[in-house]
């Protein structure tokens, strides 16, 4: 198992090559485990001039992967054989479609869901310290009960579990990358349900979500198959809701027990703006008919397309490339899903007419992300791979290379960048021309007509429009990955189109991913581009409060320093921790936030919790700002050496949020701040859960952070 | 000379052991930890995986002791840590401190070091051969970069890990040590036998003060060395130390200790000796974090004393 940089050999490399990788990985093992029982001694080894004086295995071909091959047939050395069993499965199956979870009554929940966490005790697991522990992992008390829950008492309930992979009794279907592919253990991938396909959930404005999550994983901690935490939290990426449902990365559970989220589904500003409800633009559209009911907000504020994904301390990075990743649509009477309904309120965008609202018949989320696995075809990760892990595969929908039948008319697609590390960048293999109308949760205020997407950092979802009526049926276009890398740092290079098709770069995920499929359209297209969809908030009358700086990367400027750190306001760079509070907005306010990288070449992309901001400037200035930016954002890429200057609202609600980079191995590693809604001067103790309960531990507070 | 690969698999191959699927935590074990030689302060040769890691709840870090910037906070933050974890250190949870200057630090060395920062039992300060410390820092994901010094550059955290379940994190030496504690006691143990903490729903309400800038840099970056009022530590006491000190030389000691020490300034030489030769570290405040760090001193001067992490006065 290689701990350097995931570098794989390249897509192309001869099967001698590939061989070669797999048996250098075995003698290596091999052989380390024949030193550790005496079986060899490092004397012999050294005699055969298998180990350097030094003590390390040899560079010596055939023996040590990382060296490169006497007939290697490019230059990037090889940390890990490719994922194996995949030659000819490209676009051999069909890509699956995210699964909808149910959506049910708030009476079929037992126990019945309550504001403040459910502390009845039940026995705990002894793999666990055994005893009694709560059945929610909440933290209780009045701090962690769900806010304002008798203003927004949940109308509809989803259930999910946490669970080892197995098959899915919707269908039948195993849970494989591809038919041809080995089925992943249940300690290999944990996820929603157990189940492939990745699960999706449907929301919309005026109906306040319970969700209830279940942890199933195995209550012994190492039964992981190598990686992943028993203990979760679920962050919803990016509700507005209080900080007791952000899935805050210190407020996990444990097997046996559940959490509820309490998703309210308010429009931002509910309080202040529109808060009796009249304006027409902001609407909850009705189960059976074509109508809406009008709801309290600012309609500007609304948003499209979540995720919600774990967030669990130090384990993010892990969890989520094990499965623990979901998608996440919110209907509006702007965004209602029927393109139909011509309300003069409807931006009637792809999606189909069969139902009011949320029709997915044209409207598709696409879950992009890179695995790699080992020899048994099981889901492999390298945990102490800290510059970011790479996988070889690109997956869609969980799908290895896919195809995906389409129409020969306008499609919406929702990507999501579900990756640990990877950066991506999309264009179609013909270079013909997308649509973006919606940049990470909200749509854009206009719509972007591009043939290149910018590059998709870790957790950014692009929402385009591609329109398929200009092929004939029996045509074949693929969509293309332009973005190279050659560790996780960040990307390497950006491609052209016909670099990445060439199938030269050293990047086995580079080129095409997904293949479409034209057939023909038997119904007419309703759909439409509208060339404003919603417009941003105007903050304008909004007097700034206060204005923060957060520098990200090497801290210090001078020696020792740690390389994943946040550097508040000029001050020192901190690492993780988060009984710290670093900043605390008033509710109310409104904020500009400077966000820099701190260098070195890296890109983060930083997600602030909680809060959508507008990009005010790229390295200073509003020009830099592309188009497909000027919506509202809650992941920003700085790019190498770069800054983005944000603003930001904060209302509605209090409690512990945090920000941090999304490449999840970044933010493992401590690039991970907490800040706070302030309700008063007092921060909110740190819970610490146990599987007995959940304890405290202090929280301390920056002076300038109120 | 070489013998063929194959002779030599063959001579292993009655040994070796079918790959066990994901299954379990073998897959950070014999196979991937180096089972290189370590020599401990007291000159003992141990196995790294073997004697070290092997069914351990550890935690390790990379330090010199020559080192003037972040390696003593690191050691006396595991020195707090080491205290709260009490009788548990040395039975089921080890700390190591390992070398990046093997040559140098030598096992005498190491030893003066561990005495220094009054290491307790189960903390193993460890040198050895470079390349064999290099093998271990590249599998824990510490090895210095391209383009990096290989000592002053190394990382500031702490690898934190159970073998038995292996489960693997990385922590900031920075950290409160109570959290530290908690992490390793609890977030990387079996939840067997702990005793319970503080009830979340009796959590008192926090003191203003928690929210003091200066408050805050004292017990992260102070608190592992320095009490006020409470008696020596691994530094002095600082109760007192603003009517004892110039302000000037206070400052300029707080930003630039190992300067002064350089150049031999009388005072910062006189503590270097009392205190058993560890070294202030260059903590790289700037001058907002001196100033804050001084008006707390100064505010506990005034009101007379202080509990031993900051927190008995506030402002």
């Amino acid at each position: 198992m290689s701990s350097q940089p995931g570098f794989f050999l390249p897509s192309n490399a001869s099967r001698a090559r590939v061989k070669e990788a797999e048996g250098a990985r075995r003698n290596r093992l091999e052989i380390v485990k024949a030193l550790s029982h005496g079986a060899v001694s490092r004397r012999d080894l050294f005699k055969w001039g298998l180990v350097t004086g030094a003590g390390l295995l040899a560079p010596i071909h055939g023996l040590n992967p990382f060296v490169k091959s006497a007939y290697a047939d490019s230059n990037i050395p090889t940390g890990a054989p490719r994922s194996p069993g995949t030659a000819g499965l490209d676009f051999t199956q069909p890509m699956l479609r995210l699964e909808v979870l149910p959506r049910k009554p708030v009476s079929s929940l037992t126990p019945a869901p309550t504001a403040l966490s459910n502390q009845t005790l039940q026995t705990v697991d002894p793999a666990l310290g055994g005893g009694f522990g709560p059945i929610e992992g909440r933290p209780p008390g009045p701090d962690w009960a769900h806010q304002r829950f008798d203003l927004f008492p949940p109308q509809v309930a989803i259930e999910a579990t946490q669970e080892g992979a197995k098959t899915n009794p919707n269908g039948n279907i195993p849970f494989k990358f591809h038919s041809n592919l080995p089925a992943q253990g249940p300690l290999a991938m944990w996820t929603f349900n157990g189940t492939v396909p990745p699960k999706l959930v449907l929301g919309k404005y005026g109906q306040p979500l319970l969700f209830r999550h279940h942890n199933k994983l195995p209550a012994d901690v190492s039964q992981n198959g190598g990686f992943g935490r028993n203990t979760i939290s679920t962050h919803e990426h990016n509700g507005h809701h209080g900080a007791e449902n952000d899935g805050f990365t210190g407020a996990f559970f444990f097997p046996g027990q559940f959490y509820d989220y309490h998703w309210p589904i308010i429009l931002a500003g509910h309080d202040t703006i529109n808060p009796q409800g009249t304006d027409i633009m902001a609407g909850s559209p009705h189960d059976n008919d074509d109508g809406y009911d009008k709801v309290p907000g600012d309609w500007h504020e609304t948003m499209s397309t979540h995720w919600f994904h774990d967030h669990m301390f130090s384990f993010t990075a892990q969890n989520v490339y094990k499965g623990n990743a979901a998608m996440y649509n919110i209907y509006s009477a702007l965004d209602r899903g029927n393109e139909e309904i011509n309300d003069g309120v409807n931006l009637r965008l792809p999606s189909g007419t069969a139902l009011s609202w949320h029709n997915l018949d044209y409207d598709v989320n696409l879950m992009l992300a890179d695995k790699a696995w080992d020899q048994d075809g099981q889901l492999y990760f390298d945990i102490f791979n800290l510059d970011g892990f790479l996988g070889d595969a690109m997956t869609v929908n969980a799908c290895y290379y896919p195809f995906f039948e389409v129409e020969a008319r306008k499609y919406r697609f929702r990507i999501l960048n579900g990756s640990v590390s990877r950066f991506f960048k999309i264009a179609l293999s013909d270079g013909s021309p997308m649509i973006q109308i919606g940049n990470d949760g909200n749509l854009l205020p206009h719509p972007v007509v591009l043939t290149q997407l910018d590059e998709q950092g870790i957790a950014e979802r692009y929402d385009i429009v591609i329109d398929f009526s200009r092929y004939t049926p029996g045509q074949k276009v693929w969509m293309v990955n332009l973005c190279e890398h050659e560790d996780g740092k960040g990307p390497k290079d950006e491609l052209s189109l016909s670099q990445a098709l060439s199938g030269k770069s050293s990047d086995p995920c580079v080129g095409k991913f997904l293949e479409f499929r034209i057939i023909p359209s038997p119904r007419p297209d309703y759909s439409q581009v509208p060339a404003t969809l919603i417009p941003n908030p105007d903050l304008s009358n909004i007097p700034v409060v206060r204005e923060r700086t957060f520098e990200f990367g090497r801290s210090g400027g001078g020696s020792d320093s740690a390389p994943w750190t946040i550097k508040t306001d000029g001050g020192g760079g901190l690492a993780a921790d988060f009984s710290r509070v670093t900043a605390a907005p008033k509710a109310g306010s409104r904020e500009v936030w400077t966000l820099k990288n701190g260098g070195g070449g890296w890109d983060h992309p930083i997600h602030i919790h909680f809060e959508e901001g507008q990009i005010l400037a790229r390295n200073g200035s509003f020009n830099n700002v592309p188009a497909w930016e000027r919506g509202r954002k809650d992941v920003y890429r700085l790019k190498p050496g770069g800054s983005v200057t944000i603003t930001m609202q904060f209302r509605e609600f209090y409690g512990m949020f945090v920000e941090h980079c999304h490449n999840t191995q970044h933010e493992d590693h401590a690039m991970l701040l907490r800040w706070e809604l302030d309700r008063g001067l007092v921060p909110l103790p740190t819970p610490n859960p146990t599987p007995q309960g959940v304890e405290f531990i202090d929280t301390k507070a920056l002076k300038d952070a109120f | 000379m070489r013998r063929d690969i194959s002779a030599l698999l063959a001579a292993a191959a009655p040994l070796v052991l079918m790959y066990a699927g994901p299954a379990g935590a073998a897959t950070w074990g014999a196979n991937y930890f180096p089972n290189v030689p370590l020599i401990t302060q007291d000159g003992k040769t141990v196995r790294f995986y073997d004697d070290l890691l092997k069914g351990k709840r550890v935690v390790i870090d990379f330090i010199y002791t020559k080192c003037g910037d972040s390696c003593p906070l690191e050691t006396a933050r595991l020195g707090q840590v080491h205290r709260l974890l009490g009788d548990r250190m040395g039975r089921d949870i080890f700390f190591y401190s390992i070398s990046i200057d093997p040559v140098r630090d030598t096992p005498a060395e190491l030893k003066a070091y561990a005495e220094s920062y009054r290491a307790g039992p189960g903390w193993l300060f460890l040198t050895g051969k470079k390349a064999d410390i290099e093998a271990i820092r590249k599998k824990l994901g510490q090895a210095a970069r391209a383009g990096e010094n290989e000592l002053t550059d190394h990382s500031t955290s702490f690898t934190i890990g159970n073998e038995a379940t292996g489960q693997w994190m990385r922590d900031s030496s920075t950290d409160d040590p109570h959290y530290l504690a908690a992490i390793i006691g609890d977030w990387m143990g079996d939840w067997k036998n702990r005793v319970p903490g503080q009830s979340y729903a009796d959590k008192p309400d926090l003191p203003a003060s928690a929210a003091d800038r200066g408050a805050n840099l004292f017990r992260t970056r102070c608190a592992a060395c320095h009490s006020i009022g409470e008696g020596d530590g691994v530094g002095p006491d600082l109760a007192g130390v603003t009517k004892l000190r110039k302000r000037d030389w206070l400052a300029a000691f707080i930003a630039l200790p190992n300067e002064m020490l350089a150049k031999q300034d009388p005072i910062a030489s006189a503590l270097f000796e009392q205190f058993r030769q560890v070294r202030m570290p260059n903590l790289r405040l700037g001058d907002v974090d001196v100033n804050a760090l001084l008006r707390y001193l100064e505010a506990q001067d005034a009101a007379g004393g202080g509990g031993k992490d900051g927190r008995r006065v506030s402002q």
